[in-house]
This record gives structure tokens, sequence and C-alpha cells, in this order.
């Protein structure tokens, strides 16, 4: 094996001739990798465009790289070359195809691919996104090398390249994109989604698990949201939309038409929460029935600190907000509201009832978006619960919730979320039940 | 506890005047936009100039370059639907980064010589109403970095293609004119070819070359891929698509009978008192039947809209392309050090557009004439590559081309290759192939 380290572009295009007679066997077209779901994926063989057409050589027939250029093998190359949905090959997979930056977070071409010999193996190490790698594809390399030198050197180390799975979307390519990408901050990735395409776009949120699609999802704007939504088809966008936030949830669901968002509520796997969103789209969005979230704490109020903190250990992981207790009686009529703080702080014995706040502020399904964040500015609260006519308990809109629905989108999105949430079912958890 | 308000009842989620509106505006879509950007101020002119020069009988050539627009609109159209990229970044991933590259400059000398030539209709129309143009310029220049910077394109876009409703008035005036409609069916039906004047070939150059711009696949296939069109909506695309170039052909072949009529027919009949077409002044004239002397006014107003929309979009999506293929960072709302490139492409396009309609004694109509006769020159490079990449089974499925779209566009290519050549050749020549 005699490739030393370098850019596949200064071997594609070179005369492949065999070692014995120096004869000429053609040309070395693309590079084949069977299992490029590595780290740093293996290259196995070359394509040797022959007379015959493209034949395979696999990485231990290569003797030596002449002098001139030419890449020589011990045997003349005589396999059929694997179908393209078996394996990638680098040349017409990856060369001038777009991939996602996980470390500059961004969309960007690649140029060139730098190969290294590492132990015997050449591998994959990284992509070239930059001038320098234009000008080498150019052929301009040499020429240009005073040029080279000043221009920084743009590689993206393997590891950090998601690519879009384009022309050759086999399954184990798919999911080393998806998991790259879930290393993303959420909002990072529906950034870098919404810069796609929308068929890319799709092939992006396809390719990451539920959760991270949620979490993305929540992030995008409406009509990015339905244009991906038309192109996964309802199980898989009824799997996403289950995993989001209720609120968010409803909000999507509330831009479908009527008989897309029935299908895709009718997928649901959790009734229950599929009946709740239902609910929530009869809100008008800009107001604290749109902008709530089911997924809160209630508790009954003739607990001890110790069992309900106890409970809360159960249930809090799967919550997207805790850090406010809602008491209640057993019609979800609201009671009380009692803070992390305080129930941490209280004796293990004592109980709800007697610490909880009775003086709550609350806000009505109807209440505008502004006056909600004002109600939630005003009394310093991190959330506010929106009650019914008779008092019950309909969810709780939170500050980030509020923040979002007054200030423009683009500012929000840039804007830390102060409520991280890692849960599998979303409905609103109670310590009783 | 306090329960601070009573619900009343719940109300529907969302009035529906919004959806409706989008619709409406939906319904413009992506042809019929790209085919009103067709319209611009090198297409006014070469149209205008076509007529008063050569009158009805140069109406003909409108038919086939009708039908090539439909078919090659329509594969651009396709291309964008079924895989969802850009031809700039197609061309990239099919051929690789040395025709990239030509492609690319050659679409930005391209691009920024029509920018010229919109810069052109904005100096023609403020010379109407009386502003220098060494002033009218630099204003509109700051208007174009204004508009683009700091009111959304797409909003651009919209009020554009309602302005552009101002094209109408060439129907309405080619109408009022009385042209001799036997004449004109005659111009319209019987091809008729000189091919003993030069100008008569560049004439044919420059009309393919602003009824079928390259950039205007660029931009359609572009727009197809934002609204996110699939295969799906193939349909209710290509109606667009046929749409949007009928109207364009109309609008294009009114211009023609109303210079004709106005122009060609008066000098005709007064060879001593010969209207030259040489500036704007003269081709607004066509104009005279429906708005009598507020004709050049009007003419005016509508090469200012449509200078001033091109010159803000044609700049703007060439960068935008060019930093598509090479894959450089490529966002309005990025500051200039994240997307250097791009923002530098952007202003020098401007720049250079608009600095050569400054150059002392330009002349304004032949400038912007000259810009659409290299637009159909490059135009078979063009549909060469849109060829190669739509019969790709890798690229297009099943949706590559029939073979009568094959055939109507290869001939096309030779057919304009071979004017093409023609006329390049009579050029360097240097003198018209008189036999």
């Amino acid at each position: 094996m005699a490739f030393h380290d370098g850019y596949l572009s200064e071997f594609v295009g070179r005369r492949a001739v065999l070692q014995s007679d120096k004869q000429p066997l053609g040309k070395v077209v693309d590079f084949l990798v069977a299992k490029p779901d590595d780290t740093f994926p293996r290259i196995d063989g070359i394509i040797v465009k022959t007379p015959a057409g493209r034949r395979f050589s696999p990485v231990r027939d290569i003797v030596d790289v002449d002098t001139d250029g030419a890449i020589i093998l011990r045997s003349a190359p005589s396999q059929e070359p694997l179908p393209d949905d078996q394996a990638l090959y680098l040349i017409s997979d990856l060369f001038d195809k777009q991939i996602v930056d996980v470390d500059g977070r961004k969309v960007v071409r690649i140029n060139d691919l730098e190969i290294a010999n590492t132990g015997g193996t050449l591998r994959v190490v990284a992509a070239d996104i930059g001038v320098s790698g234009l000008l080498r594809r150019l052929g301009l390399g040499r020429v240009s090398q005073p040029l080279l030198d000043r221009v920084p050197r743009t590689l993206i180390a393997w590891d950090n390249v998601a690519p879009i799975s384009d022309t050759n979307p086999s399954q184990v390519h798919l999911s080393v994109s998806g998991s790259r990408l879930a290393r993303l901050h959420p909002s990072e990735l529906a950034e870098i989604i919404s810069d796609l395409s929308a068929q890319d776009a799709a092939r992006v949120i396809k390719s990451l698990d539920d959760e991270t699609a949620a979490d993305a999802f929540e992030h995008l704007d409406a009509d990015v949201q339905q244009s991906i939504i038309s192109d996964l088809g309802e199980d898989r966008a009824a799997d996403i939309i289950e995993e989001m936030d209720s609120d968010d949830a409803a909000d999507l669901l509330g831009e479908l038409d009527e008989e897309q968002r029935a299908a895709l509520l009718a997928k649901m796997e959790d009734r229950e929460y599929a009946d709740e969103l239902e609910e929530l789209t009869q809100y008008e969005p800009d107001t604290a029935g749109g902008l709530m979230t089911t997924d809160y704490v209630w508790i009954f109020p003739h607990r001890t600190t110790a069992a309900t903190i106890a409970k809360l250990r159960d249930i809090a992981p799967e919550t997207e907000f805790i850090y406010y207790l809602y008491v209640t009686d057993d019609t979800r009529k609201l009671l009380g509201t009692i803070s992390l703080r305080t129930l941490l702080l209280a004796l293990p014995t004592a109980f709800i009832h007697k610490l909880m706040d009775t003086d709550v502020v609350s806000v009505s399904p109807d209440t505008s978006a502004e006056d909600v964040a004002s109600t939630i500015a005003r009394y310093d609260l991190l959330a506010v619960p929106v009650l019914d006519e008779g008092g019950h308990v309909l969810g709780v809109v939170t500050v980030d919730d509020a923040i979002d629905a007054i200030i423009p989108e683009k500012i929000a999105n840039s804007l830390p979320r102060i409520v991280r949430h890692h849960r599998t079912s979303r409905a609103a958890a109670h310590a009783d039940s | 506890m306090q329960i601070a308000e009573v619900a009343p009842e719940q109300r529907p989620r969302r009035t529906n005047w919004k959806r409706t509106l989008l619709f409406l505006i939906s319904i413009l879509g992506p042809g019929f936009v790209t085919a009103s950007a067709g319209n611009d101020v090198g297409g006014i002119f070469t149209y205008s100039v076509a007529g008063a020069q050569y009158g009805y009988k140069i109406i003909w050539t409108l038919i086939p370059i009708a039908i090539a627009l439909i078919v090659v609109q329509e594969m651009a159209a396709r291309m964008g639907a079924i895989t969802g990229k850009g031809l700039a970044a197609l061309i990239r991933e099919e051929f690789g980064v040395w025709i990239t590259l030509l492609t690319m400059i050659g679409l930005f000398f391209m691009n920024t010589f029509t920018t010229s030539a919109e810069f052109a209709g904005i100096a023609s129309a403020s010379e109407i109403f009386g502003l220098s143009r060494f002033v009218a310029v630099p204003l509109s220049l700051a208007v174009v970095f204004f508009f683009v910077l700091r009111v959304s394109s797409k909003l651009v876009e919209r009020i554009f293609v309602v302005l552009s409703l101002v094209y109408v008035t060439y129907i309405i005036s080619g109408f009022l004119a009385h042209p001799n409609w036997a004449d004109v069916a005659r111009g319209t039906f019987v091809p008729t070819i000189d091919t003993h004047d030069a100008g008569y070939i560049g004439t044919i150059v420059a009309l393919i070359g602003t009824t079928i711009s390259p950039y205007m696949q660029f931009y359609l296939q572009s727009a197809v891929v934002e609204k996110g069109t699939r295969a799906n909506g193939l349909l209710a695309l290509r109606i667009d698509v046929v749409n949007g170039s009928i109207l364009a052909i109309i609008i294009a072949a009114f211009m023609i009978i109303a210079s004709a009529a106005e122009i060609f027919v008066f000098n005709q009949a007064h060879p001593k008192h010969q209207i030259t077409a040489t500036t704007a002044a003269d081709i607004a004239i066509a104009l005279k039947p429906l708005a009598g002397r507020f004709a050049s006014d009007l003419f005016a107003f509508g090469i200012l809209n449509a200078g001033l929309f091109t010159a803000a979009v044609l700049p703007l999506s060439t960068s935008y392309l060019i930093c598509e293929a090479f894959g450089f960072e490529a966002a309005l709302d990025c500051r200039f050090s994240e997307a250097p490139v791009f923002f530098i492409l952007f202003a020098v396009g401007l720049a250079i557009g608009a600095g050569l309609v400054l150059l002392p004694n330009v002349p304004l109509v032949p400038l912007a004439i000259a810009s659409q006769v290299v637009q159909g020159l490059l135009l078979p490079l063009e549909l060469v590559l849109m060829l190669v990449i739509i019969n790709r089974a890798r690229v297009m499925g099943l949706y590559r081309n029939t073979r009568t779209a094959n055939i109507i566009c290869w001939t096309t290519v030779i057919v304009v290759g071979v004017i093409a050549l023609y006329y390049t050749f009579t050029q360097i020549a240097g003198s018209p192939a008189s036999s």
C-alpha cells in the first residue's frame, strides 16, 4: 500500500497500470467505502474505468504510485463494483455535495477529501470545503501554491461531517449523520434545516431520532414545519409531534388543515395526549390557551412534602415544567401553588396544604400573549397557570414561551431556553396517579 | 386564591383571510413571476426596437421562441420539483468544479451586463423626467441597496409583479394604434428570413436572448425549490409555466405591434422624417395611441419599475447562485465577515452594472440590446447543461425528458447555436455578409 496522506483529488483520474508489464488498465474514477458509519471510514478499494467497464480493485492490490503519477496494481481489477446503494462511493456520492458541518454549524459543499494512511489502512479523515480545495480541483494546486499557502485551510474533521443523505441513502449512512446532527443544539439544528431546500430538510429530519427531530421542530418556522410534515408521511410525523412540547405541537397542528390534523392525531399512540393536543388547537395561537403547555405537575394537598418529593422524582424527568407544583382537588380545581424551593426547604413531614400559596395569579385561556407576558413580568413568575371559568387548571404558560410570543422570532431563536426537558410521555404529570 | 378572569366561549382558532390572501398570491406562481421578470428593460427595448426597425414581419419569430420558452421553462421547473435543488447546485454536483466555474463566470458576466441594461432603463426614464443620469443612477443604486438589505426581497417581488401590469398598456396601445391586422397576421404566420442584414440576425439573437434569458431558468428553478413543490405539484406548476410564458409572449408581441404601427409604418410613409428608435423617447412613441402626450411618462414609469426591480434582483440572485455552487456562505442577514464572497459579488455586480451606464457618451438603448444579444449567444450552452442533467436517470428518475421535449430542446440548441455562430462570425468578419 503506497498511498501516502493527501487529497483524493490528487489520485482521481490517474492511470492504473499493471505491475508486471506496465500495461495500462484504465483510469481511476472512484473510491469505495463499504462501511461508511466508521468515525473515519476506511477506503476498501478503487474503481478503475477499464475498456470492459467499471472494475473494483481492493486497496491491498495497490503496489505503488509511480513517479509519472500512474497507480500500479498487482493484478488487473476483475470484480464488478458493488451497486450504488450498498456502498459509499467517495467521488460520486460526496464530491461537490452538500454536507452539514456539525462543528461550524452550517451547510457547506465538499470540494475535496483528505485521506490518511493510518497503520496500513487508508482512511477518510477530513472534508475540504475551502478555496484551497477548489483550486486543487481545478488542477491549479501547483501553480497557485504560494496562493494556497496564504488562504486558510478549511478542513472539517470527518467526525464533524454529517452527510445530507443524498443519492446514496443507505441506512447506515443515515444513522451516522443523524447521531452527529443530534450533537447540535436544537435551535442550531433548526437553523441549518431552514437553510436547506425543502427536500433536503425532510431528508435530514428523517435521519434523526424522534426526540431530536421534535426538539428541532419546535424551533422551526411554521411554513418549514408544514412542508417537512407533508414529506415525512403521517406515521413518522405523528411520532415526532408526539415528542414535541404540547404547546409547540398544538401550534403546529393548528397551522395544518383539518383533514391533515385529524389524520395525524389519529396516528398518535398516546390517546390521552392526542385528545389534549386536539383541545389545545382550539385556542388562538397568540392567547394564553395557545401558549400554554399541559405538561406541568399537579399534586394533592393532603400529602407530606417527603411523599410529594418522592413522587416528583419519579415523574419529573418526563415533565417539561416542575419549578412550580399546582395543588388541586380531584377535579383539578386549583387550590394553590407551591414552588420547588418551598418544597425542598420544608420539613419532610409538613403537609402541602399548610405550605401552599393560595394567593395565585392566573390567566384565562383567551388572555392575550402580551397580557400573559406582562403578568409574568409583574409578579416575577416562571410560569402562570391557565384556568377555566370554574377555576380548573387547563395548563401553564412558562416564561420562555411568553417571551417567544411577544418578541420577534429571529431574536427568540437566538436566546437560550431556560426550560430544558427530556421526556417520553407528555400528559400532565400528577403525583397522585 | 384568586381567579383573574372568566373565560368566554372559545373562539375558532384563526380567521381565514390570511390564508385566502396567501392563496391569491400563490396563484401568481413561480412561472408567472419569472415570465414577468423576463419583461425587463432589455426586453422592452429589444421588442420595441425590433418592431420599429423591422415592422410586423419579425413577429413570426415569437412563435418558435414561445415553444422553446415553454419547453425550457418546464424543464427548469421540473428539475426544481424533482431534485429539490437549484440549477447551479445541480451543475456543480453533476459536472464538477471546472464546468461550474466556467458557467458561473459566464453567468456573472452576462447578468452584470444585463444589470447595466436595467440601469440604462433607469437612466433613460430619469432623462425623460428631466433628471440627469448622473444623479438618478447613484440614487437608484441607493434605493436598490436599501430595498435589498432592509426590505424582504419577497415583498419587492410582489410589488414588482403587481406593477408589471403596466405592460398591459402595450396591449391596449397596440389595439388603439389600429394596425393593419392583415399585415400583422401575415407577419405572425408567414416566416421571412433576411440573411443579408446582419442587424436582422442580431435582432433575432437579442429576441431569443431576452425572451429565454439564461438567468430566468436559474431564477425559476430556485423559486420552485424554495416553494417546495414536489412531483405531485407538477401539473399545477406546468400550467403556471405555460400561462406565464404565453402572457410574456403576448406582451412581447404587442410591444412589437405597437412600435411597428407607430414607428415602422410612420418611417415607411415619411422617408424624410425618420424616427431612429435609438433613444427611449423615440421608443415611447409606441404608447402614443393610449397615452397621447403622456406616452413618454408612461413609458418612463414602465422601464423605471422594470429597471429598479431587476437591478435589485439580478445581482442578488447571481451572487446567491455562485455561492450556492461553490458552497460559500450566502445570506442577507449574515455579517460581511461571515459571507464576504456573497456581499462582494453582489456589490461588484451592481457597481459594474451602474458604472457602465455612466461611461461618457454611452448610447443607452444599444447598450441594453447588446446585453440581450450576449444572453442569446450564451443560451445554447446553458441548454446543453440542462439537457444533459435532465436526461440522467440518477438525477431525475422517472421524470427524465420525454423524446418530444428532447427534440424541441435540441432543435432550439442547434438553431440558436447556428444563428449565434453565424452572427458572431459576421461580427468578427467586420461586415455584414452581403452577397
